[in-house]
């Protein structure tokens, strides 16, 4: 009995092997052609949460491309894959490079290699992009970069490296023209302040490229718009306590505290803060921590005017660019969440990758790679606020920068038992009076 | 002065938590020679108890420390049960390999299981509290914590010290065999020592979740610190363990405070120069 029933096991096993080895060439001969994009992102560790967000943004874009949404005003969703290269599919080759710089570059040699991608997008934490860009440089394989800000990634003469985003120095400099708009009166909601209220800064960067980089430009700004540093400290990525960082900022009384963080350090802060009772007139951060939905879910009401820069806000989108409204609905349909301004930059990256293809019309590099320094993606076909995408330089030593991008600034307020991130600059796009200066801890 | 005060006080409250992660590290490699690569989850897991406690059945963080002392405790003697007792026939570097691979398996099954976004506590009788003196402002949760781990080291201190359980806790660690020959049960020591360590461990994960934020990786940043402690203070020693614990404390707070970026690199350093001038540590034996 034993023997028979093992028999017929074996029996249809090899059916449905031949079955399968039968068909598979011929499933394979009539699906579409792929193109392999190779995604870096941090899916765990201390940025799992992060990745998680970037991925949803990467993906949904991809999706769009790759199939039918007659609901969406948007060109790239009528394609139905890559029109130029006979309606070829964008994949996602998706890896975790866990924020670490020499990992992320073994994987782009292996993404490069062995899955033969057509080129990268990645890395969020500005270190692992720099790797990477490295690989690919040497590689000639073309890298376009949605999420890293640090200004040192444009500016090495990379042939093979392009960015959608923005970077710090066009975000520091919307910071200090926000202060100034504070002391000109000119920010919703909030009459002159006395400049001496807004000139003293202590300045907190995670000690990484990211957050060095950060943390230096703002040094040396500082002085240029009035403002002195009083305070200067890099820390360690997911340090284990901050309480005598908080109290050495505390100690030099800034009217402003500006923060160069990833999530989880911040919100440490911020609840060290707390227990200091420490409240200078503005806490504002770089994006990558204070930006993300996270912060301001887990700190709740201790989040209530905390001021970010980022490159995307649902209400201004929504306002001002219907298409933003339409792909939002979508995200948060998948997600339960609006877009960020990281999910956001990652549905704009991976467009970017699929509007270069359709004009390189070719998956060979030099194609993509001349196709990158000659589009032009127009504002009415992304969700950003930019002037659209075009790559080039706004220095002498840059190279590969998107010229049309432009920052903004938001600021957590709570409102009906949740927080919302209302616009406060650009000073038209305000979508709230600004909280003015940060809430006393209760 | 102010400030010297300032920064030894929040050197003496963080060392006291830090011991306290350490406690459960110690006491388990004292009995039974084995490095628990794992504690750090079972720190993690000790704060999401608290966590899905307080926050699904309402209970305050506080009276949920026994529950999640008791989580911590089925921990340990799931894990000796399940996994250590057949690594402890292998080599030590089975055992190693072992705890490293609980360690990744713990973190993965919470990230898996509840996802990878932070997580805080925003209800409970200590939380967001301070004390404000004239020269320093105490944070209330921290202030309990070092409060309960001075608590927990002198009760596991006095167990081990002066009772019969202790004593035949000791007898194992010294030789095993030959307290097998004295009719001590070896077996149910072990499991009882992994068992408060374990508990050892949920209790400090349940008082950091007070005042700090929760992720499936969030042990990671604290084993570090607690071998570290452990080794500084001398593997084994639960005197050493406290007292190596404010030693770390405090060099973090003061380097900290002038050179943020290198703090760590004081307290290995500091651990370093113990192992280079004194190897088994101020404490060991």
């Amino acid at each position: 009995m034993f023997s028979k029933t093992r028999s017929l096991l074996v029996v249809g096993f090899l059916v449905c092997a031949v079955t399968l080895i039968g068909v598979a060439p011929l499933a394979q001969a009539g699906s579409p052609k792929e193109i392999k994009i190779g995604v870096l992102f941090p899916l765990s560790g201390g940025l799992a949460s992060t990745g998680a967000l970037i991925r949803q943004g990467a993906e949904l874009a991809a999706d769009i491309v790759n199939d039918k949404w007659p609901n969406l005003d948007i060109p790239m969703a009528k394609w139905e894959g890559i029109p130029s290269l006979g309606g070829a599919k964008i994949k996602l080759i998706v890896m975790d490079h866990r924020s670490d710089p020499a990992r992320g570059a073994d994987l782009a040699k292996r993404l490069i290699e062995d899955e033969k991608v057509v080129g990268i997008m990645g890395c969020y934490n500005s270190s692992v992009t720099k790797s990477v860009s490295t690989v690919c440089e040497r590689y000639g394989v073309p890298m376009i970069n949605s999420n890293s800000t640090s200004p040192l990634l444009t500016r090495r003469g990379y042939n093979w490296f392009w960015r959608t985003t923005p970077d710090n120095i066009t975000f520091t400099v919307d910071l200090f023209k926000f202060l100034e708009g504070l002391v000109e009166g000119k920010v919703r909601g909030v009459g002159k302040i006395p400049r001496e209220e807004l000139d003293d800064l202590a300045i907190a960067g995670e000690e990484t490229e990211y957050g060095t980089t950060g943390a230096e430009l703002l040094k040396e700004m500082a002085p240029e718009y009035g403002c002195r540093v009083v305070k200067y400290i890099l820390y360690a990525h997911e340090s284990p306590d901050l309480t005598s960082e908080s109290q050495a900022m505390q100690a030099a009384n800034p009217d402003c505290v500006l923060f160069i963080p990833y999530v989880s350090d911040v919100i440490l802060y911020m609840r060290t803060f707390r227990s200091l009772r420490f409240s200078p007139h503005i806490i504002w951060g770089q994006d990558a921590g204070t930006v993300q939905p996270d912060f301001a879910r887990v700190l709740g009401k201790d989040a209530n005017g905390v001021i970010t820069r980022t490159v995307f806000i649902p209400e201004v989108a929504i306002k001002v660019k219907p298409i933003a409204a339409q792909i939002n609905n979508v995200y948060k349909e998948r997600t339960g969440e609006d877009l960020s301004g990281t999910s956001a930059r990652a549905f704009t990256g991976i467009q970017a990758w699929a509007y270069v293809l359709d004009k390189a019309g070719s998956t060979e590099p030099k194609a993509i790679q001349k196709a990158c320094n000659e589009i032009y993606i127009s504002p009415d076909d992304i969700i950003m606020l930019w002037g659209g995408i075009n790559f080039g330089s706004t220095t002498p030593d840059e190279k590969g920068q998107n010229v049309l991008g432009m920052g903004m600034i938001g600021q957590w307020q709570w409102k009906d038992g949740k927080n919302v991130l209302e616009a406060v600059y650009p000073f038209d796009y305000a979508t709230a009076d600004m909280i003015y200066p940060f809430p006393e801890w209760e | 002065m102010a400030l010297a005060a300032e920064i030894t006080a929040s050197g003496i409250l963080m060392g006291s938590i830090f011991a306290l992660v350490a406690l459960g590290l110690t006491l388990i490699f004292g009995v039974m020679n084995v490095v628990n690569f794992a504690h750090g989850e079972f720190l993690m897991i000790g704060m999401y108890s608290a966590f899905l406690i307080s926050t699904f059945l309402s209970i305050e963080p506080l009276v949920s420390l026994p529950f999640v002392a008791v989580v911590g405790f089925l921990l340990g003697i799931i894990t000796y049960y399940l996994l250590i007792r057949y690594l402890l026939r292998g080599p030590m570097i089975a055992q190693l390999f072992g705890t490293f691979g609980l360690m990744l398996f713990l973190r993965y099954l919470v990230m898996f299981i509840l996802g990878p976004n932070p997580r805080v506590l925003h209800q409970g009788v200590l939380i967001g509290k301070s004390v404000s003196l004239s020269w320093f402002t105490f944070d209330i949760s921290k202030l309990a914590a070092a409060g309960f781990s001075i608590l927990l080291f002198v009760l596991v201190s006095w167990m081990i010290e002066r009772t019969k359980l202790g004593r035949a806790l000791r007898a194992t660690s010294i030789d095993a065999e030959a307290a097998g020959y004295m009719g001590i049960d070896t077996e149910k020591m072990n499991a009882l020592a992994w068992g408060i360590g374990g508990a050892t461990a949920g209790i400090a994960g349940g008082l950091l979740a007070n005042f700090y934020y929760i992720t499936p990786t969030v042990g990671m940043l604290f084993i570090m610190i607690a071998f570290a402690t452990v080794a500084l203070g001398g593997f084994g020693s639960i005197r050493g363990a406290f007292i190596a614990g404010l030693i770390v404390g405090l060099i973090m707070m003061v380097a900290g405070y002038y050179l943020s970026q290198i703090k760590l690199a004081f307290v290995y350093l500091a651990y370093f120069l113990v192992v280079v001038l004194r190897p088994r540590g101020l404490f060991g034996w």
